[in-house]
């Protein structure tokens, strides 16, 4: 069977073969498992809603890591398509006066479509030149949005944001009856939604990275000047990437809005947000988009325990307003953790475990 | 485009970001309006010029430039206030004895800011040259850190940034209200480029950043360690930042910890527009974006940052490399 093929469609067909044997495969059926049994398991709403966060917050990191991880462009801004995302929903859902499913669904699309029309002008006009500018222009721009959406105040309800009510079953006096002790409220309704959507994004990604493109992705980071040599035009290859994950982004800040029903400047396109997606795909570990999930779980679920972390050094240290400071500072911590994890796992979890895992299999024993 | 259009389309957009407005605003609101701008281009110029050098020089996009501008600003805040508690300097009639206190406390600002700068090269950046991509997260580790340094040492809320007497209030110049500050952070200003851009010119220190900016390789070459100069150029473009921080501090009279990552934006869009790693380039593109910013948020309050977006956008069309492109 394998003659007549070149090389790459070679090893395409061995990783193809052996694509349910990987340890990720059924990591990730069990971790499918877990999140469709969490309302179950936990019964709690605050656990319920760390882990649909821990979805939303993988699928974004999964598609930033596109960026980062498979093309090797760095972007800044990300979090601005996730914002354009949430903003969509909101101002469709709180602002023209109608809610139905039609104008959720086109808040969605023209969330998408912006994210793609300003990925594709932003990439256009900054790879062209230099693959830094594209930083520092998304990081730009993502200011700017911000910026607008805490001024526009008859649009975007400035800094207090919006809060608005959902559609039919997503509202949140709709009750479908229970079902094995849980009231299946429009919220649980939304949490299987969202994690069905997150899933479908998810496997587009994988497509998406695995494909021929994909391929012509990762020669583009691996070596740009030998990509060229070959006959890409790599910005073109660089642009389209960085519009897929945009809007992909867009679908997920969508999402994040019909969970959390509110949308502000500060939650959806802000810096310390950005800050945390870049944390979440170091500790995950860049180029791997499961690493996503892992890094998203580690801080989500860090941030949920520290208000407790607080409360125990308060209470053992109470003379040193100076050791409470430095134990409110959380942020510091994360800090130093980045800094660290770049310096001693730059492939973070997921690449260090991919590692130990070929390094077994490749041994000779 | 003819070529010779093209070359002179940057400058006729910087003659028309100045002119243009005059036509609109009555001119003793232009004149006061055009000191405001040019004094907040200055200050702009002071953040953004050790930006684009570093950048120029060490090819970093130093994210952390924020942060150290925020800690030149608490520093001068705490040095002005210790100094003003021992001779009561900041209170006194005498000009004098303000500008005095003014001065040191930037001074004692950019020292401890330059050293601030000269252990973050050292620990944080130096094992990560190379690499844009771990550089940039090297900074922003190192920009979460230093940010919530200043939350620890000095508290997380908006503090009041002291003033010189003699600093507040306004001249009346021809009936023209012209406030006193921006003339000074002018002056300061333009003191500061004057005196880089001499010893980037004239010395031969500045002689070998100039060429490091366009081929570090070849300076080592040369018998050069240009890993001490690496150190050098960071330190220096820190002390920068300090020195922009405590007079933007001045200028807007309070501190915040977070007060980097808004000017840090900032410092990205001029140093692009001016082209990184020049310094001419810098205080063109500040004052650009300075005296845009005012005019129109004088015309169109809501619309200020959108003016300089697009001149972002408009020069990145004509000029990819920035108005200076070399090492100037």
């Amino acid at each position: 069977m394998t003659e007549g093929l070149n090389p790459v469609q070679q090893f395409r067909l061995k990783e193809r073969e052996g694509r349910f044997k990987t340890p990720f495969f059924f990591l990730g059926i069990l971790l499918l498992a877990f999140f469709i049994a969490t309302p179950f398991l936990f019964r709690s709403f605050e656990i319920t809603d760390v882990v649909l966060k821990i979805i939303i917050f993988a699928a974004l990191v999964a598609s930033y890591d596109i960026i980062l991880g498979y093309t090797g462009i760095v972007s800044l801004g990300h979090v601005l398509y996730f914002g354009i995302g949430c903003y969509f929903v909101g101002i469709f859902m709180a602002k023209l006066g109608w809610v139905s499913y039609g104008h959720l669904a086109l808040a969605f699309f023209i969330a998408v479509m912006i994210s793609g029309i300003l990925s594709v002008l932003i990439g256009f006009f900054s790879l062209r030149i230099r693959a830094i500018f594209f930083a520092m222009i998304t990081l730009a721009f993502m200011e700017f949005a911000f910026i607008l959406a805490s001024q526009l105040r008859f649009i975007t309800g400035g800094d207090d944001g919006i809060s608005f009510k959902l559609p039919g079953i997503l509202s949140l006096d709709y009750s479908l009856g229970r079902f094995l002790g849980i009231d299946f409220t429009g919220r649980m309704i939304g949490y299987y939604l969202i994690l069905l959507i997150c899933l479908i994004l998810f496997l587009l990604m994988l497509r998406f990275v695995n494909s021929p493109l994909g391929r012509v992705l990762q020669s583009i980071r691996d070596n740009e000047q030998r990509s060229i040599a070959i006959g890409y035009k790599t910005y073109i290859y660089q642009v389209i990437a960085s519009t897929f994950a945009s809007c992909v982004a867009a679908i997920t800040g969508g999402c994040f809005a019909i969970w959390v029903r509110y949308v502000s400047p500060d939650s959806s396109l802000s810096v310390p947000i950005m800050l945390d997606v870049l944390l979440m795909v170091i500790v995950g570990g860049m180029g791997t988009l499961y690493g996503g999930i892992f890094g998203a779980s580690f801080l989500m679920v860090t941030r949920a325990f520290l208000p407790k972390i607080q409360g125990l050094v308060a209470s053992l240290l109470p003379g040193f307003p100076f050791a409470i400071r430095l134990s409110e500072r959380w942020l510091l911590y994360f800090g130093l953790l980045f800094i660290l994890i770049v310096y001693f796992f730059p492939k973070g979890i997921v690449g260090t475990a991919q590692d130990i895992f070929s390094r077994r299999r490749n041994s000779p024993h | 485009m003819t070529p010779s259009l093209k070359r002179w389309l940057p400058t006729c957009i910087g003659v028309a970001v100045f002119l243009l407005p005059i036509l609109l605003i009555s001119p003793k609101t232009y004149v006061t309006l055009t000191i405001s701008g040019l004094a907040m281009g200055m200050l702009l110029f002071l953040v953004s010029s050790g930006f684009s050098l570093i950048f120029g020089f060490l090819s970093v996009l130093n994210l952390a430039h924020g942060a150290l501008f925020a800690w030149g600003a608490y520093i001068g805040f705490t040095a002005f206030n210790w100094i003003n508690k021992w001779t009561g300097w900041g209170v006194s009639d005498s000009f004098v004895l303000n500008i005095a206190i003014f001065l040191l406390a930037l001074i004692a600002a950019a020292f401890f800011v330059a050293l601030l700068g000269i252990i973050t090269e050292r620990i944080v950046i130096r094992p990560v040259y190379g690499s844009h991509l771990f550089q940039i997260f090297i900074t922003v580790g190192a920009m979460i850190v230093l940010e919530e340094m200043i939350r620890v040492v000095w508290g997380p809320d908006d503090e009041v940034m002291p003033v010189p007497l003699n600093f507040i209030g306004s001249l009346d110049l021809f009936d023209v209200v012209v406030a006193k500050y921006p003339l000074i952070a002018i002056a300061l200003g333009l003191i500061i480029y004057i005196v880089i851009y001499l010893i980037l010119k004239k010395t031969k220190l500045g002689m070998i950043v100039r060429a490091g900016v366009e081929n570090p390789e070849m300076v080592q070459v040369m018998g050069h360690n240009i890993y001490r100069y690496f150190t050098g150029v960071f330190a220096v473009g820190s002390a920068l930042a300090a020195i922009g921080g405590g007079m933007w501090a001045t200028f807007v009279k309070s501190i915040n910890p977070g007060m980097g990552g808004e000017v840090i934006v900032f410092a990205l869009i001029v140093a692009i527009i001016g082209g990184l790693g020049s310094m001419t380039g810098s205080v063109v593109g500040a004052l650009m974006v300075g005296l845009s910013y005012n005019y129109v948020a004088y015309l169109i309050p809501k619309a200020a940052l959108g003016i300089t977006m697009i001149l972002l956008v408009v020069i990145l069309l004509i000029r990819p490399t920035g108005l200076f492109p070399e090492g100037t």
